[in-house]
């Protein structure tokens, strides 16, 4: 890695990698000005990646090696505040013990872009991979995209930057890739040239809102609420405005894709996608790594004359439930495929979404919720026939199986 | 009032030597003729007691004398006495309660201390440390020399000594700083502010109670990235944000020696919530959460030393400080200041607090003073190079049941928990010795 500095691209160049790589280039071309890092399975591979590539100079950038998630996140909303660029990754326990600055951050309004090597929680002890630990945060304030593929990782770390930093969002990112499938999945990636993504990403202003700096002294965040006087009315001022950033990342999240497909000739969907949806009487509904093994699943059936179709969420907050709506007016039936669960609903996240956007399409179809992929555990293509098969069974019947199907109880 | 300077005088230390009579003497008059000396050690051996001009703020001697022979020099405090336009009525010695202006037969005339010039020769004889300059008065004209960046009216209890803390810290520290201040009476006194008004002038925020030191790190690393590195990070934390909760974030920070000023005011407990017992709260002391009943009788596990504990991290600077020894306080300061360009200092500043611990809210200096003549709370500082030095004297302590007897939280404790504390201090002070460099 002596040469490292000439690995940055003057020129778009293919590369071969797994997503916590592409992750860390993605790092790399996005130029943050402080990186803190703290390890944690299946992220570790990324935030050792980010430095050496800090170590060797690839990226110009002050690296903290602090003493856990919670300072990590501490410390770079110290270095946001100041007018810092930021950068970290986690996942499961690491993020449970960012939590308390994790909830702050959108609150002020801090333009972060940090990673979940999505993790599923304890217990049962385990470190493999599931959407538990970013889908138990989900109402934090933070905007939640998801990836695909590692290309998707790659792309969507930059985009991210972009899109925490636009003046009408100005909320912290987090893109999420799974661990293990997404974490280890090695694949060709595109990377753009530097001075592409330099243009991209335009001039840092991260704290033009809110500034530790005695050049422009002011009190960051003083108590505020409380029952008389200006503090309710504060109070509901900043919760609206938190909301109203969330609203208008919608937009910018779709504008943003379009600039990068135009960039790159990249296009992502950039809330939901939708798959061979056209015709289709009934769709999944997936979200992350597991949508390759579905989208294989959908084509098969469609050679042997299935009408069927798929929704994938990139974007679980802000919840894009209008776009979500019009997909799922096209369908008479749906299985949702969550790698998560909502204790209480008895069904998984994703499913929730889902049931609200059919409420706001006043589109009363069987919704199927299904369960898989927890802890590591694989969801096939032959998993997905058999989800396909219960949409088509709730669309005959007009009926949904009452409680979630769990995918892998009998593998 | 105008501010002086005087000679404080600890009896318990004196042993009647008077060596400060005879070098008073020698000063004056070039001879070792007692009567020549403007400090007088009276009485006997376990009572000494001093004669001598305490510079008084409203002098009596100077009211009372007719022909303007005695004046308060504006600048020094010095009440200087003028032999030219002295008429020997002695009307000045009537007015003096401390002896301070006398006439002596083999003298010729009224004589008084005039401080020498702000070097006085007694206190210099003096090796058992019983006298000592209080040059406080020069703290507080260099401090109103600079602009308090505290805003005013702000709502401290009465009596609690971190409002004075904060403003000498801040004046001291300057404009170029961002402070950092948990949860805890200093941000409820106002000092971030309610409602989108602030009480500081310079950047000021709320940490969480768990996570100061992490992120003023993250502030000054970027400020060192980008060529500012002369800012100022400074945090004001209360113990339970430093000892407890944001123990981690501060272990990490001063593991890695990262370049800040941390000031704990540690008032032994959550005073501001409504005084909950923290890991600083002493042994013995009622708090709301170690109450005093049939079967609990206060704290009963000993508090977490943690400026010792602080000591054996990485900090390039650790100190102790109690602010009725505000010269002491600002000598470590003005070090921790210079230090925190590069790495970490951290002081330690013990902070009575009237209303959680009971007691009278004129008493606050008095309590710092006697938690300090006890050895309840020794003032130290210590470097790696330098090891611990003692920054008062520790050797001759008055027993600690004088600081425990006035304060409400401990004033249910038995014979055997006033004898417990006495065997802590002791040992607290026989462990803090082995910190001490000896020899070159």
């Amino acid at each position: 890695m002596a040469d490292a500095a000439a690995l940055l691209p003057n020129a778009p160049k293919t590369i071969v990698c797994d997503g916590n790589e592409a992750a860390a280039w993605g790092v790399v071309l996005s130029r943050p000005d402080v990186v803190a890092v703290y390890p944690i399975t299946p992220q570790s591979s990324l935030v050792e990646y980010v430095s050496q590539f800090i170590a060797d100079g690839t990226l110009d950038a002050e690296l903290l090696n602090l003493e856990g998630e919670h300072s990590v996140l501490s410390a770079l909303q110290g270095a946001a505040l100041a007018g810092a660029r930021t950068y970290t990754a986690t996942c499961g326990p690491g993020l449970a013990f960012m939590f308390e600055p994790y909830v702050r951050t959108p609150g002020l309004r801090l333009p972060m872009v940090a990673s979940l090597v999505t993790r599923d929680m304890l217990t049962p002890q385990c470190v493999w991979g599931g959407q538990q630990d970013a889908m138990t945060v989900r109402d934090c304030g933070w905007i939640h995209m998801y990836c695909e593929t590692v290309q998707e990782v790659l792309d969507t770390t930059i985009m991210a930057y972009r899109i925490a930093e636009h003046r009408d969002v100005m909320l912290p990112v987090n893109v999420n890739h799974d661990g293990n499938y997404l974490s280890y999945g090695v694949a060709r990636a595109e990377m753009p040239a530097q001075a592409a993504v330099d243009g991209f990403l335009g001039v840092k202003d991260v704290n033009w809102h809110a500034a530790l700096d005695p050049l422009r002294p002011m009190a960051i965040d003083p108590l505020t609420g409380g029952a008389g006087g200006p503090g309710p009315s504060m109070f509901v001022r900043y919760r609206k405005g938190l909301c109203n950033g969330m609203r208008n990342a919608l937009r910018v999240i779709e504008e943003t894709h379009a600039e990068w497909g135009r960039l790159t000739g990249r296009h992502h969907a950039p809330l939901i996608e939708e798959y061979r949806l056209d015709d289709a009487e009934v769709a999944l509904v997936t979200i992350g790594s597991m949508t390759g093994a579905a989208k294989d699943a959908v084509d098969a059936l469609r050679s042997g004359g299935k009408r069927v179709g798929l929704i994938k969420v990139k974007t679980m907050r802000p919840f894009p439930v209008e776009a979500m709506a019009r997909a799922l007016s096209k369908v008479n039936a749906v299985a949702v495929v969550d790698r998560a669960v909502s204790y209480g609903w008895n069904a998984g996240p994703v499913y929730q979404e889902t049931l609200g956007a059919l409420y706001r399409a006043r589109h009363m179809i069987p919704a199927v919720s299904v369960i898989g992929g927890l802890a590591g555990a694989d969801i096939t293509d032959g998993h997905f026939a058999r989800c396909i098969g219960m949409a088509f069974a709730a669309a005959a019947s007009g009926q949904a199986p009452d409680g979630p199907v769990w995918l892998n109880e009998n593998d | 009032m105008p501010s002086y300077e005087t000679i404080a005088f600890r009896a318990q230390d004196c042993d009647g030597c008077m060596k400060c009579v005879t070098a008073c003497a020698q000063a004056k008059s070039g001879a070792d003729d007692p009567a020549q000396s403007r400090i007088q050690i009276l009485g006997a051996a376990g009572k000494w007691e001093l004669a001598l001009c305490r510079q008084c703020g409203d002098p009596k001697c100077v009211s009372n004398c007719p022909s303007a022979a005695l004046a308060k020099d504006a600048e020094t405090g010095v009440v200087a006495w003028d032999a030219d336009r002295c008429v020997d009525c002695l009307l000045c010695t009537v007015g003096c309660a401390y002896a301070g202006i006398t006439r002596d037969a083999r003298v010729g005339h009224v004589s008084k201390c005039d401080l020498c010039d702000g070097d006085p020769a007694c206190v210099k004889a003096c090796d058992r440390g019983a006298l000592t300059l209080n040059t406080a008065a020069r703290i507080h004209r260099r401090a109103a020399e600079r602009e308090d960046l505290f805003a005013p009216g702000l709502a401290a209890c009465q009596g609690c000594n971190s409002e004075l803390l904060i403003r000498h810290t801040l004046r001291h520290v300057g404009p170029n700083t961002v402070v950092a201040t948990p949860p805890g009476c200093i941000p409820g006194m106002g000092t971030v502010g309610y409602n989108g008004r602030t009480g500081t002038k310079v950047p000021v925020f709320h940490p969480l109670l768990t996570n100061t030191a992490s992120m003023l790190t993250g502030i000054k690393r970027y400020y060192k990235r980008v060529g500012r590195d002369d800012v100022q990070v400074l945090a004001l934390a209360g113990d339970g944000g430093t000892s407890d909760a944001g123990f981690q974030s501060l272990s990490g920070a001063a593991e890695r020696d990262e370049p800040m000023l941390y000031i704990c005011v540690d008032n032994e407990g959550y005073m501001n919530t409504g005084m909950q017992a923290s890991s600083a709260t002493t042994y013995g002391s009622w708090t709301s959460t170690t109450p005093v009943g049939e079967r609990l009788q206060g704290k009963s596990t000993e508090a977490k030393n943690l400026p010792v504990v602080m000591m054996t991290h990485n900090c390039s600077y650790v100190a102790t400080a109690a602010t009725a020894f505000l010269e002491d306080f600002y000598e470590k300061l003005d070090k921790a200041i210079e230090v925190s360009k590069t790495g970490m200092a951290y002081l330690h500043v013990f902070a009575p607090c009237p209303t959680g611990w009971r007691f009278g809210s004129d008493r606050t200096t008095d309590v710092c003073r006697l938690a300090v003549e006890t050895n309840f709370f020794a003032l130290w500082d210590y470097t790696p190079d330098a090891g611990l030095t003692f920054t008062r004297p520790t050797g001759r302590p008055r027993p600690v049941r004088e600081y425990l007897a006035g304060i409400g939280k401990y004033r249910h404790l038995s014979e055997g928990q006033v004898a417990h504390i006495q065997a802590t201090v002791e040992r607290k002070i026989a462990h803090l010795r082995r910190f001490e460099r000896t020899g070159a």
